[in-house]
Parts: structure tokens; C-alpha cells; sequence
């Protein structure tokens, strides 16, 4: 059966206007539920997550999260056990049909050695139903789209590992696919060569309008390049939305700094240690007129960090101490990736 | 969102060529098919010499060298064939490539049918490079078009057994090293009692063995056609075994295992 549509932000009047329109694009993935075992081990658990077309969504998780087999399972290569899902509105019942619309770099994927780069994408081409034409054409525009076209005759076997993800990206795109699955692009690139592969998935998804499923553990890139995230544990999903949601739901700030005027930094010292919710103040090191403070641990509360420094800060102006500036930090996607996956 | 048709057979058979075409490229222009021949090559000319000029050999009746040259044509073509339908799979699962195909819209059976057809390229360049050496061993004694014409017959129908039973194996096997092992071990079992004696391949349980197994049976087929000089379809009940063999095998490698091909591997190892 197909997955029924669930409400989205699109249909909730309260929600935040989207200036980038995502949300009103088509719905290309839609994941409810799902389940997938390998023998006795769970390896995903109520997986359900949604994207729409021209969207990057970051699948992050640490290694063995489920990142790869809930790819796969939405590949349909490995079948849930439980739960429903539908790509470009095809339900997971008719996987022949949802293997012409998505396309895939798998993790660790190989090549034909002996091939050469046109020939590997003109076969998949032909694999698609493509005529000998068509198919030799769209290697041809494939392999200038992602930066090969001056290797195009060359063996695959001499191509650095960079050059074979664009490859593999290539090959993902060769169906035009309405779903591109990209598991551990940047895996082994030297920065360079992650910034190439990452500039090109953002083009992708915009010029393409394709939903783009960007699987890693590299936080960097999705604060780069995805507009929304999952973030998956032990095989369910932790937090889903947009980078700044999951960053402010999950990473509480433990620390954070306040500049003082240095005659007034023994007294500053004193107020933020009596002030309410902090746990510790100290000198900074090798910052004269900064005072380094740590929060108490209270329960995760999404605005627990803030009200605490505002009090702090409070604290300090009716001491008759001006603050002169402040420094948060922990607010980045790390913090929550690390929070939403810490071992319990 | 528009939806796709569902795979036609006429969507299978076309995958099956268009796989069938790249298998065959990657086989011949830039893989193991021509340095395999090679060696065959070298192998029938090694046995041709022999057989021509040893005098041991030279005991034999020139028919029954014949036949030798026509046996191990016939063991070493299967065996060539097998060995690359027994990596054909299982070597895409070690080499990181399966995932790619399985993801592409292609049938399973598209896939495999197309992978035993280029395999058995081999038997077929196989059989063409045995012509000459025949030729040479026959003349004199009319025996080239019957060495041929049972080599074509028996050693197509064993070709294509073990062709099959490669793909089988390869389709179930996680790791290349267990399929080729099993497939080499299951050949071998097959031809060990081509080795008997004589004397051991009497009564009626060893004629029913001999017929039972499709190696024997074709090797019997073909010694009677070559060397006893019977007619095409006096034996032919010799070869329905081995007709057995192909044609089971090819449906369990084209229709069966395809359902359990996967990215592991599922019932070996």
C-alpha cells in the first residue's frame, strides 16, 4: 500500500514562511514506520522522515546509526520488515518502479576497472532503457556536468578516488532520477575534493530540482549543504528539521564567555558565581578582560541556555558591571549530533 | 508523478542483450577471454603434437585420438566457462559493483541470463579453436565431421550445465573464493569417474550411473560417434542427461537464483 501523505509544515497555516519554497514543491520521499533486521539485530527502527523535491536532506548518524540500510531499504534493496514508504509518489510495493526514479552512489561502491568512464555510464544508460544514441549522449553530457569530460576515454582504473565519486554521482543521475541517494560522498577526499563533491550536490538539487538524501557523519557539510536533517541512532530517528531547529531542540550551550572592563573583572567574578544557573566562573586564559562561565546541567530545555546568560547578564548590570561582550558557545549542529548520540 | 511500467518479457529479453553486450566487451576486449584461449590453445597444441607424433600415443587408433582431443576440448571449454560464470556474481558482490546493477532497473533474470550467455562465449570460441587441431588429427580417417558435429552436440549441452550450474552457485555464494570453489569441486566430482577403468563401468548400476551423470553420458556419446563411427542419433538417449542438466540448470540460473541474488549472498557460506 502506498504511504498515505502525513500533515507537513506545508499544511500547518502556523508555520514559518519558507523564503526558499521548498515546501511548497512536490513530495518526493515519504517514509513512515519503517523497520529493517538483519537476522536478529535491529538495524531501523520507526524510521519515518519526508522530503520534497530540491531539497538536500542530511542523514547523519554515527557508524552502524542505520544511515546505509535505511538507504537501502528505501532503494528497495533490503525490504522492511514493518512500516510503508513511497518515492516520487511510488509505493514500496512496486520497487521495479521506484528503482527507475531514484538514483544511487552506494557507500562503498565499485567499478569496473577495465571500463572507461563513458563506456560504464553509456551501459547504465542502456540499463535504463535508453537507445545506443541516447544513452552515449547522456554520458557525454553527464561527464561534463560533474568535471570528466577530459577523461571520458580513460580507464576507470586510473581515476583518483575524488574522480570516482563524480562518476558514481554521474551514475546516479544517468535515470534522472526524482531521488538521488548519496551514501558517504566525501568519504577518504581530501578537502578539496570534498568541497568539489559537495558544491556539486547543492547544484544538483537546485538545477535539477531533485530531493537529494545525503547520507554521512561529516557535520561540516551538512551545515553547508542540506536543508534539512535527520539524525538517526541506533536505527530511529533522534531529530528531524532544519539545521537551525535541530541545533536549537538539541545542542544546549555549556558555555560561554562575558568581556568586562578589567578593573571591574575580580567583582564581575563574584556576581557570576552567586548568579543563578551557573555552575562556574574563571578568569579566561590569556584574555585579560574575559570571564569564561560554565552553565549548570539542567534538563535539556530548549531555552534553558539562553534564559540562564540572560540572567547572568542580569545579573551583572544591576551590580553595575557593563557587559561589553558575550560569546555562546556549542550552538552548531556538532553539539547536537553529539547530544542526540552520546551512548546512554 | 508518472508512474513506470511494470518489466515486460520483452523488457527482460532486452536487458538480457544489452547486459549480455557489455559482459561480453568486458570478457573479450579488456578481460580474460582471449589470454584464456591462449592457453587453450596451447593446450590442444601441446595434445595435438602428442597425439601425432608420441609413440604411445600413437597406439591409439587415430580415431580414438580424436576423441581425446574432442574429451578435453569439451572438459577444459565447460571448465573455462564455468570459471567465469562461477565469478560472475559473486565477483561483482567482492568488487563493490552488484549494488550498482541491482539498483538499476534491470531484472534480475535480465541480469543473469545475460551474464551466462557472455560466459558461454568461451565454450563457443572454445569449440572454434578445437576445429583446426581436429582438422589435423582427422584428416585421413574422416573423422573431423563427427568429432565436430558431437563436440557442437554433447559438449554444448555439458558447457551449458556447468555454465548454469556457475551462475547458480555464484548467485548464492557471498564470497567469489567459495563459488569458484564449489563449482571447480562439483566439475571435478562429475568427471572423476571418467577415470574409472573399464572394468568398473560394467553391469547395470554403473551403465545407469554413467548415464545418469552428464559428463559421462556425453563423454559416451561422443566416443561412440567418434570413434565407433554410430550414427547422430543412435546414442542419442546418452544424451538426454546431459539435455536434463542444461536445461534444469539454466532455468534454476535464470529463474531461481536470481530470486535470491543479493548484495550478501544468501544460502552459501
Amino acid at each position: 500500500m502506498a504511504a498515505e501523505p502525513r500533515p507537513t509544515p506545508a499544511d500547518d497555516p502556523a508555520a514559518p514562511p519558507d523564503p526558499s519554497g521548498a515546501r511548497s514543491r512536490a513530495m518526493t520521499l515519504e517514509a513512515r514506520g519503517l523497520r529493517a533486521t538483519y537476522g536478529p539485530m535491529v538495524a531501523l527502527e520507526d524510521l519515518s522522515l519526508t522530503a520534497r523535491a530540491g531539497e538536500v536532506l542530511g542523514l547523519l548518524g554515527p557508524n552502524g546509526a542505520g544511515k546505509t540500510t535505511a538507504i537501502r531499504v528505501l532503494t528497495t534493496l533490503v525490504r522492511p520488515s514493518a512500516g510503508t514508504f513511497a518515492v516520487a509518489g511510488i509505493p514500496h510495493t512496486r520497487p521495479a518502479e521506484i528503482r527507475r526514479r531514484v538514483g544511487v552512489l552506494p557507500e562503498s561502491a565499485g567499478y569496473p576497472e577495465t571500463q572507461t568512464a563513458t563506456e560504464f555510464l553509456r551501459y547504465f544508460a542502456r540499463l535504463y532503457g535508453r537507445s545506443r544514441a541516447a544513452a552515449a549522449a547522456a554520458a557525454e553530457d553527464l561527464l561534463a556536468e560533474v568535471g570528466l569530460a577530459g577523461r571520458a576515454s580513460s580507464p576507470i582504473a586510473h581515476f583518483s578516488r575524488g574522480m570516482r565519486q563524480r562518476l558514481g554521482i554521474a551514475r546516479a543521475l544517468i535515470g534522472e532520477p526524482a531521488v538521488v541517494f548519496l551514501d558517504e560522498p566525501t568519504l577518504g577526499l581530501d578537502p578539496a575534493g570534498q568541497a568539489q563533491v559537495l558544491r556539486m550536490v547543492e547544484r544538483i538539487a537546485r538545477e535539477r530540482a531533485v530531493t537529494v538524501v545525503l547520507s554521512t557523519h561529516l557535520l561540516a557539510e551538512v551545515e553547508d549543504v542540506c536543508s534539512r536533517v535527520a539524525i538517526l541512532n541506533r536505527g530511529r530517528v533522534v531529530a528531524d528539521g532544519t539545521v537551525a531547529e535541530v541545533t536549537r531542540r538539541a545542542a544546549a550551550p555549556r558555555r560561554g564567555r562575558f568581556r568586562v572592563p578589567s578593573d571591574l573583572r575580580r567583582r564581575a567574578l563574584a556576581v557570576l558565581a552567586r548568579a543563578d544557573g551557573m555552575d562556574d566562573a574563571k578568569p579566561a586564559e590569556g584574555r585579560p578582560d574575559w570571564i569564561t562561565v560554565t552553565l549548570d546541567e539542567v534538563p535539556a530545555i530548549a531555552t534553558a541556555p539562553r534564559v540562564r546568560i540572560d540572567g547572568a547578564a542580569r545579573a551583572l548590570a544591576e551590580a553595575g558591571i557593563p557587559v561589553l561582550a558575550f560569546e555562546l558557545d556549542g550552538a552548531r549542529l556538532s553539539d547536537a549530533f553529539l547530544a542526540m548520540t552520546a551512548e546512554r | 508523478m508518472a508512474t513506470v511500467a511494470a518489466p515486460s518479457r520483452s523488457t527482460a529479453a532486452r536487458d538480457t542483450g544489452v547486459v549480455a553486450g557489455q559482459e561480453l566487451r568486458d570478457l573479450w576486449l579488456a578481460g580474460r577471454g582471449l589470454p584464456l584461449m591462449v592457453a587453450f590453445s596451447l593446450l590442444l597444441s601441446v595434445i595435438t603434437y602428442l597425439g601425432a607424433t608420441n609413440r604411445s600415443l600413437n597406439f591409439l587408433e587415430r580415431r580414438e585420438t580424436v576423441n581425446l582431443t574432442v574429451q578435453v576440448a569439451v572438459a577444459v571449454g565447460a571448465l573455462l566457462a564455468m570459471v567465469v560464470a562461477g565469478d560472475a556474481i559473486s565477483g561483482e558482490r567482492e568488487r563493490g559493483t552488484l549494488e550498482s546493477l541491482l539498483l538499476a532497473p534491470v531484472s534480475r533474470r535480465g541480469l543473469a541470463a545475460g551474464k551466462l550467455l557472455a560466459a558461454l562465449s568461451l565454450w563457443l570460441a572454445a569449440l572454434v579453436v578445437a576445429g583446426p587441431y581436429l582438422w589435423f588429427l582427422a584428416r585421413g580417417v574422416g573423422a573431423f565431421t563427427d568429432a565436430m558435429g558431437a563436440a557442437a552436440i554433447a559438449g554444448t549441452l555439458v558447457a551449458v550445465t556447468f555454465t548454469a550450474l556457475g551462475i547458480v552457485i555464484s548467485s548464492l555464494a557471498r564470497s567469489n573464493r567459495l563459488s569458484l570453489s564449489v563449482s571447480l569441486f562439483t566439475l571435478l566430482a562429475l568427471y572423476t569417474p571418467t577415470q574409472l577403468p573399464a572394468g568398473a563401468k560394467q553391469g547395470w548400476a554403473a551403465e545407469l550411473l554413467l548415464r545418469v551423470n552428464p559428463v559421462t553420458a556425453a563423454e559416451h556419446y561422443i566416443g561412440k560417434v567418434v570413434i565407433n563411427q554410430h550414427g547422430w542419433t543412435q546414442d542419442a538417449a546418452w544424451l538426454l542427461s546431459p539435455l536434463v542438466g542444461a536445461v534444469a540448470l539454466t532455468f534454476a540460473a535464470v529463474v531461481v537464483a536470481p530470486r535470491f541474488m543479493s548484495l550478501r549472498g544468501s544460502a552459501l557460506g
